[in-house]
């Protein structure tokens, strides 16, 4: 199928130079309109603004916030809500900052399997069936209250989508103001730090496709917590 | 099909017009998305500004449109992606069917794809034992109830939940009450289910990102993100338009494409794919497949009249702000894309110049569909360029051409002109009824079903001309000098531009 596709390749993008009525472009076009009009990529917001843009946008949204001093504060939040939802399947990603902190203490009746790539578990399989899911969010956005998560090895897809309820975990200083500054992060990033696939999360997963009637959990987590450090 | 039933949008605008939950259902559905964006643009400020910027990237990539897709294409190679492309709609369905075969498919998960729509992949799928699974949870009421989406954002938009309940009902083997929470709860369970079992996960395109060969998604329900994370192969459909520049440039659509449909800030989920899972990725599609589409839109490029449509960003607020939309929904245009933006691209993808009329007629031209278009796409415009075509094509009514032969002759003299109206004046008498014309026959025939036609006034604005020369006259050689310069200049621009296109 590819050497096949390589040849019907020439012939469409020719198609498309004949039809523009030119020969094929060679070079990279000057591009004067690239991004947001300049005025707004002026816009920023002092770091407590952020903070309360984010948590007004998130809970508008359907989400959940809390504000806590350290990531200590943040582990025995969730631990007091696993006890509350008498949660006992958890899947939580395999980043440095959860590692220095010891979960099975915290929630000793509850399952913890950590997402990564030795990991003897069927991942996907156990995050489906997970009652709870705990992630480290890469960037918050403040304008649309979206936080972002993007894939790797430690880092799966399915923890942030595949259990009834997520917490992620967001440090202040990782919050901007305007979505163009956390795209900015991916604009000429080498292919080999690319990650397959940057999620932006901003609330639980909702419907409205029954009569106008607002569903919350159709697919993703029906309740999502964003829990602000610092 | 249902709407196949019947074949002309006159016919199937009347049978939407008698069901009365659908009128009430569009109605209100389309004023909570409009209201939604008119507030969210409020809200965001600066709109025509945003909007004026969008369309300037649009522009931009589409006459660029080889480079970009070449630059695309290339880093989706690099990232390991399986690219292919299809001219037509049996490619695309082929193309699909053949990867199917080769993975040994039995079962696919697709998210709404507008695309997948307008190819009819499901049937093709289906027609080789392959079960395909719309996920959205629209999209999955209407394949079981075998029909086409309605609009392009709320697909069952003219389903009730009475109706709902009786669908998933059958899929359930058990009485599911007719509430909205045990509704979806049932399907949340079901296409669980679905997602794990699948061995294909299918998904259409909002943007694709040029300079590192991505696609990016918009959903609020999570089934893109199933759909792109559990299943081991990964098959999205894209229009060839699809393309922007950089991943700066998504900040405008971003912002724009959301708040255009829905109203929202941004969508629940916006999701960038950039190929395959990587080596050591435990999810993701192991294999990920590209179809890039023609389909008729390459006939749009290089048309002065009609390239823009591909800056479309399939919105729907063209639907939403419709007045013809708004009274008989999606189904009445008979086509995968329905409103403003469906009544000229049906006929631009297919060249059947004899479905032209009918659909490009189903408009008002009233311009509500521009203003509302978050890329300033002059979808009124299109639609007397449509009619304008078909009338050059030779394809219209005999009643049509003598009408507008009469109205040459009448109008080319001022002096028929004068008698026509006098004449008319004093046949009128005979129709007159409470004051207002009331009869059905000849060319009133289709105007009066649903109104009365007013009598032509005692003195028309001919007869009161030359009064109201004078009048202006004497208010001239009164203006200030600055306006009489300023109106001066108007005037004589206007001449110049009034050469133009009549």
């Amino acid at each position: 199928m590819s050497e096949e596709s390589r040849n019907k390749q020439e012939r469409f993008l020719q198609k498309i130079a004949d039809r523009l009525g030119r020969p094929r472009l060679t070079e990279k076009p000057a591009h004067p309109y690239k991004g947001a009009p300049p005025d707004w990529q002026r816009f920023s917001l002092g770091q407590e603004e952020r903070i309360a843009l984010f948590s007004e946008n998130w809970q508008k949204a359907g989400g959940h916030v809390v504000r806590l001093p350290d990531l200590e504060e943040a582990k025995r939040f969730i631990a007091e809500k696993v006890k509350e939802l008498g949660a006992h399947a958890i899947i939580r990603q395999n980043q440095p900052e959860l590692n220095a902190l010891d979960w099975e203490q915290a929630m000793p009746e509850a399952r913890i399997v950590v997402w990564h790539s030795d990991q003897q578990e069927d991942v996907l399989r156990y995050a489906a069936g997970a009652d709870i899911g705990i992630a480290m969010a890469e960037y918050g956005v403040a304008y649309t209250g979206s936080l972002v998560c993007t894939s790797s090895g430690d880092r799966g897809r399915s923890v942030t989508l595949l259990p009834a309820v997520v917490m992620a975990i967001l440090p202040a200083e990782r919050i901007s103001t305007r979505l163009g500054e956390v795209l900015a992060h991916f604009h000429g990033r080498p292919r080999e730090q690319f990650p397959a696939g940057i999620h932006f999360i901003s609330g639980p997963s909702r419907s409205a496709d029954i009569e106008n009637d607002l569903t919350i959990g159709v697919h993703g987590p029906g309740v999502v917590f964003a829990l602000i450090v610092g | 099909m249902r709407p196949a039933e019947s074949n002309t949008v006159r016919e199937r605008a009347r049978q939407a017009l008698s069901d009365e939950f659908l009128r009430n259902a569009v109605k209100f559905t389309t004023e909570r998305l409009r209201a939604g964006k008119q507030t969210a643009s409020e809200e965001h400020g600066n709109w025509e500004a945003w909007r004026e910027r969008a369309r300037q990237i649009r522009l931009h990539t589409i006459a660029h449109l080889d480079y970009y897709l070449q630059e695309f294409v290339e880093n989706a190679r690099a990232n390991g992606v399986h690219v292919h492309f299809a001219d037509t709609a049996e490619e695309a369905a082929a193309l699909t069917l053949e990867i199917a075969r080769l993975r040994g498919a039995r079962t696919v998960v697709k998210s709404k794809s507008m695309v997948s729509e307008e190819l009819h992949i499901n049937q093709a799928l289906e027609a080789e034992g392959v079960e395909a699974v719309e996920t959205d949870l629209g999209e999955y009421i209407i394949q079981l109830a075998n029909e086409p989406p309605s609009h392009i954002i709320i697909p069952a938009i003219h389903k009730n939940r009475h109706q709902i309940a009786e669908l998933l009902s059958r899929e359930a083997g058990e009485e599911l009450p007719p509430d909205t929470t045990a509704l979806a709860g049932f399907v949340r369970k079901k296409l669980r289910e679905k997602f794990l079992e699948a061995d294909i996960g299918m998904t259409g395109c909002n943007f694709a990102i040029a300079e590192s060969g991505s696609i990016v998604l918009f959903e609020n329900e999570g089934n893109a993100r199933m759909v792109t994370t559990v299943p081991k192969t990964q098959i999205t459909l894209m229009g060839m338009e699809r393309i922007i520049p950089t991943w700066d440039d998504l900040e405008v659509m971003a912002t724009l494409l959301p708040r255009s449909a829905t109203g929202q800030k941004l969508t629940v989920y916006m999701s960038g794919i950039s190929g395959p899972r990587r080596a050591e990725d435990r999810d993701g599609p192991e294999q990920m497949h590209l179809i890039i589409v023609d389909n008729g839109r390459s006939l749009q490029l290089g048309d002065p009249h009609f390239q823009e449509l591909l800056n479309c960003i399939r919105c729907g607020a063209c639907l939403n702000a419709c007045p013809v939309y708004r009274h008989i929904g999606g189904h009445a245009y008979g086509s995968t894309y329905s409103g403003p933006i469906g009544a000229v691209l049906k006929p631009a993808l297919n060249k059947n110049v004899a479905e032209w009329d009918d659909i490009a007629n189903a408009s008002s031209l009233c311009g509500a569909c521009y203003e509302a278009c978050p890329v300033k796409i002059p979808l009124h415009d299109m639609l007397v360029y449509l009619r304008q075509r078909k009338v050059e094509l030779g394809e219209r009514s005999q009643e049509e051409s003598a009408g507008m032969k009469g109205f040459r002759y009448v109008m080319s003299s001022h002096k028929r002109y004068g008698r026509a109206l006098r004449w008319g004046r004093i046949m009128q008498k005979l129709l007159l009824r409470d004051g207002v014309i009331k009869a059905r026959i000849g060319p009133l025939k289709g105007w009066n079903q649903q109104r009365h036609l007013s009598p032509l006034p005692k003195k028309s604005f001919r007869d009161g001309w030359q009064a109201l020369e004078r009048e202006m006259q004497q208010e001239r050689a009164e203006m200030d000098e600055l306006v009489r310069e300023r109106l001066e200049h108007y005037r004589q621009k206007q001449e110049k531009g009034g050469k133009g296109d009549e």
